[in-house]
């Protein structure tokens, strides 16, 4: 043992604690560090309640009441209903059955008029409230059943049994439609119909290509706040709208008309053009929501009456018009031979507005019922919709908002598994967990029968799903994918880890105890 | 004899069976879509990517003849050329050399312009995560039944599109903003037509499913120019997009051209590179799709015959804060000069 020695011993002591240190503060403190620090911040999120969704089971309960004279028929037409809404998986009917009271049993066999039957059976239940509806038995009625504006349905005697089932299925209930809602695939109604939404706005442009020509008295602010703003009314539970009115002048389209005996008929092909001028003009983009169009055409002298097709043998409509489907409607206004020499117009007002109600009421989901044989429907002759439609829109909205939210939410899921460098903050993952608890809440609510409840979790829901998947924080980290992440590291950590992985094989060496040099022999 | 009809019959009956069979059904040929989008974006500026504007245009021209509103077209230019001042016919952007079509026009809607042109931008739009007062006409506003035309042009490189001057969007972040659009159920079906150097890159990353993509060269090739106008002093067009030009102008909205016409728009002999197809995402025969199925709009009309006979004139109830009494409002002028608010210091 020299002096020699122990000093290189303590040099090689000092060496190896040297480089002890650069792996522990490289390796130890800085690799898990550097990981920390350059991972993708997403918040914990729900994935085992969003992966047990099951879109498909969502059902509705509503409550029927059927209302008879005597036991047997209550008994067997509720047996019937029963029967008919077994197997549908989209709607649950809660059934109750009764004796019409005496009173009301005189009053409905005596009076004359349906209306005041309605009225009657208003006083005696309760027929304002959502989602429910009433199957009264009334005797004198012409047809086997009849339904009006309100929650109930008569039917004359129990030989109606399939007739009403047909009703309920085809008028009130729609368990075909409320499917399309829940699928992932739009059906024929959806194509149709606006995409949910917090709320439209409702345009009415009057569109008058030749104003040096011809004076159009119509008040379009007034037209569309009493027509159109009384039927809103009655749909604020479900959206928002606001109303606008304005007038285009010299808006020029070129029809490519053909002329036939008695007016002109305008060219197929040229109506979709006919839109995107509208739109060009129309201006209704500036606002953020969606907007409902709606436009009355004030055709020219040289071309009116303008009719959309050939009418030879049948009656043609008292109106010409069309809507596009989730676009709007445009009437058209067609003056009169006198009204041009007189050089003034006053649009039918009524009938103008009626066909745009008929549109709107398209637009935004209520379906057209198709005729069915024994029953009676009577016709609309008011703005607002029936109470049992607007129960229908509910039901559907709820639908469809709900099966919306889970879809967006499991594919937001499954992005996040597939695309590694999308982040995840704090208002994300709050939007996310209040999404998943109001679908929880509006399932609850719509297996309760409580509509409108369940309509405005439903609504949470799905407005929240949106803005989480929507959330422009979610492409934070886009220009930091990761090959790019190993273009920066690499060639800065390398020439460092090199040297210092090397170094862990003598470190290891020395600290079991052995030498790590050789002792170098002359 | 009559054994000899029953066996006629029944060869007959068995060769309509088989040729049934092997049909593909028409409902399946046929698109079900219900709207149609274009996204259309030249990426590159300065004076000599005249020719990207150009495309660009050439592309906006014919999309918007065949049907498409500008409210469903999204333009992208990242350069104004028709402003520029280097451009000897201020306000206008030929695309070929006899200065014959004005691809600038009188009614171009550009909706991102100059500096807004960025892969940020971009992806925000795909993917729809727009900040939230981004007006409509910005906004991607598509949904399951929409058909989208996405046209990039500028420079590229193998898996990268560069934008502006200073930023690129790779393969795999274009493949990724796709597959959230398709997870969204923001698009039906999506035909992809890229015109860069080496593009066929761009869309090797694609697996999200029905798009179908074509691109101008393939990769390892570049993608020339056709011709120069010596008035204007630049590159007018790039070749692809001359010949794709040629052929869209002779397609009417009513017209029966099918994709796979377009997709061999450019042989090698005219193109000098080689147009790269992708269809294994698509599930349809490119053979039987109409060329307007992605160029042209569809519209549905339904001619409304219900109106609703109104008995009453309805009345709306007013809300309240319109009867208010309205306290007019004194005005006067303010002094010209905000004199009275500077202290004089004499």
């Amino acid at each position: 043992m020299s002096k020699h020695d122990t000093k290189s011993e303590t040099e090689e002591a000092n060496r190896m604690w040297a480089s002890a240190s650069f792996v522990g503060v490289l390796i130890i403190i800085g690799l898990p560090l550097w990981w920390k620090t350059t991972e993708v911040y997403r918040v914990a999120l729900p994935y085992d309640k969003i992966n047990a969704f099951e879109t498909d089971s969502h059902y509705i309960s509503t409550e029927l009441t059927v209302l008879a004279n005597d036991d047997e028929t209550a008994q067997e037409v509720a047996r019937q209903i029963e029967k008919a809404f077994q197997e549908s998986d989209v709607i649950k009917l809660k059934i109750t059955k009764k004796i019409i009271p005496n009173k009301l049993q005189h009053l409905l066999d005596s009076v004359a008029d349906e209306q005041e039957a309605l009225e009657d059976v208003g006083a005696a239940f309760n027929i304002k409230k959502h989602n429910t509806f009433y199957v009264v038995q009334r005797k004198p009625l012409y047809q086997d059943v009849w339904v009006g504006t309100e929650r109930v349905a008569f039917f004359r005697d129990i030989k109606a049994c399939s007739t009403i089932v047909k009703v309920l299925e085809k008028w009130i209930y729609q368990p075909s439609v409320l499917i399309g809602a829940r699928s992932e695939i739009a059906d024929a109604a959806r194509q149709v119909r606006f995409p949910s939404g917090p709320g439209y706005h409702v345009v009415l442009s009057v569109v008058h290509p030749r104003p040096q020509e011809l004076k159009v008295n119509f008040n379009a602010r007034d037209a569309i706040e009493d027509y159109i703003g009384s039927f809103v009314d009655e749909l604020t539970e479900l959206h928002n709208f606001t109303l606008k009115s304005q007038w285009l002048h010299l808006l020029d389209f070129d029809f490519e008309a053909t002329e036939v005996p008695g007016g002109r008929v305008a060219g197929a092909e040229r109506l979709p053009l006919l839109l995107t001028r509208l739109e060009e003009r129309a201006a209704t983009h500036v606002s953020e929501r969606p907007t409902l169009n709606l436009a009355l055409y004030v055709v020219p002298c040289r071309l009116a009456p303008l009719a959309l097709q050939r009418y030879d043998k049948e009656i043609p409509p008292p109106v010409q018009a069309f809507m596009s489907p989730k676009w709007g409607g445009v009437v058209f206004g067609n003056p009169t031979p006198e009204e041009c020499e007189k050089q003034v117009y006053t649009p039918p007002v009524n009938l103008i507005m009626g066909t745009f109600l008929s549109q709107l009421r398209k637009l935004l989901g209520i379906t057209d019922k198709e005729a069915q044989a024994g029953a009676r429907l009577e016709a609309l002759r008011r703005a607002a919709p029936r109470a049992w439609e607007r129960d229908a829109l509910l039901r559907l909205r709820a639908l469809q908002q709900l099966a919306s939210a889970e879809t967006s939410l499991r594919s937001l899921a499954k992005l996040l598994g597939e695309i590694s460098n999308i982040v995840i903050n704090d208002e994300v993952g709050a939007s996310i967990n209040l999404a998943v608890e109001s679908i929880h809440r509006a399932t609850e609510h719509m297996e309760k029968a409580d509509l409108l409840e369940a309509h405005r979790y439903s609504q949470r829901a799905f407005l929240a799903a949106e803005t989480a998947f929507m959330e422009p924080s979610l492409l934070a980290l886009l220009y930091f994918p990761d090959d790019q992440k190993y273009a920066i590291y690499i060639p800065l950590f390398l020439p460092i880890m090199f040297p210092v992985v090397l170094s862990l094989k003598n470190l290891l060496l020395w600290f079991r105890g052995k030498p790590v040099h050789k002792e170098k022999t002359d | 004899m009559s054994l000899y009809y029953v066996y006629f019959i029944f060869t007959f009956l068995v060769t309509i069976k088989i040729s049934n069979a092997i049909e593909i059904p028409e409902k399946f040929q046929k698109s079900n879509h219900t709207n149609n989008w274009a996204v259309l974006v030249d990426t590159s500026r300065f004076w000599f990517n005249y020719r990207h504007v150009a495309n660009v245009l050439s592309i906006y021209r014919s999309v918007k003849r065949l049907g498409i509103p500008d409210s469903q077209i999204i333009l992208m230019i990242s350069d104004d050329m028709a402003c520029n001042p280097r451009n000897p016919r201020p306000a206008t952007i030929f695309n070929n050399a006899h200065e014959q079509i004005n691809v600038y026009g009188d009614d171009v809607e550009v909706d991102y312009r100059g500096y807004e042109v960025s892969v940020e931008n971009f992806v925000r739009l795909l993917t729809g995560r727009v900040p939230p007062d981004t007006p409509r006409s910005k906004r991607l506003l598509t949904d399951e039944g929409s058909n989208i035309l996405i046209y990039l042009t500028g420079h590229g490189g193998d898996g990268f599109l560069k934008f502006q001057d200073s930023e690129e969007i790779t393969s795999q972040e274009l493949a990724d903003a796709l597959e959230q659009m398709w997870q969204k159920r923001r698009y039906n079906e999506i035909f992809f037509i890229i015109d860069t150097c080496q593009a066929s890159s761009m869309y090797e990353k694609f697996y999200s499913p029905n798009i179908l993509a074509t691109a101008s060269s393939l990769v390892g090739e570049d993608s020339l120019s056709h011709h120069v106008d010596s008035a204007i002093g630049v590159y007018i067009i790039d070749r692809y997009t001359y010949y794709v030009l040629e052929f869209l102008e002779n397609v009417h909205p009513n017209s029966k051209k099918t994709m796979s016409e377009f997709l061999a728009v450019c042989p090698k002999s005219a193109c000098l590179s080689t147009v790269g197809v992708r269809r294994d995402l698509f599930k349809r025969d490119p053979s039987k799709v109409p060329i307007t199925d992605f160029f042209g709009s569809v519209r549905q009309i339904i001619i409304t015959t219900d109106p609703i006979d109104i008995q009453e004139i309805p009345k709306r109830k007013k809300p309240m804060s319109i009867n208010k009494t309205k306290v007019p409002e004194k005005r006067e002028y303010l002094p010209q000069f905000p004199m009275h608010l500077v202290k004089t210091t004499v």
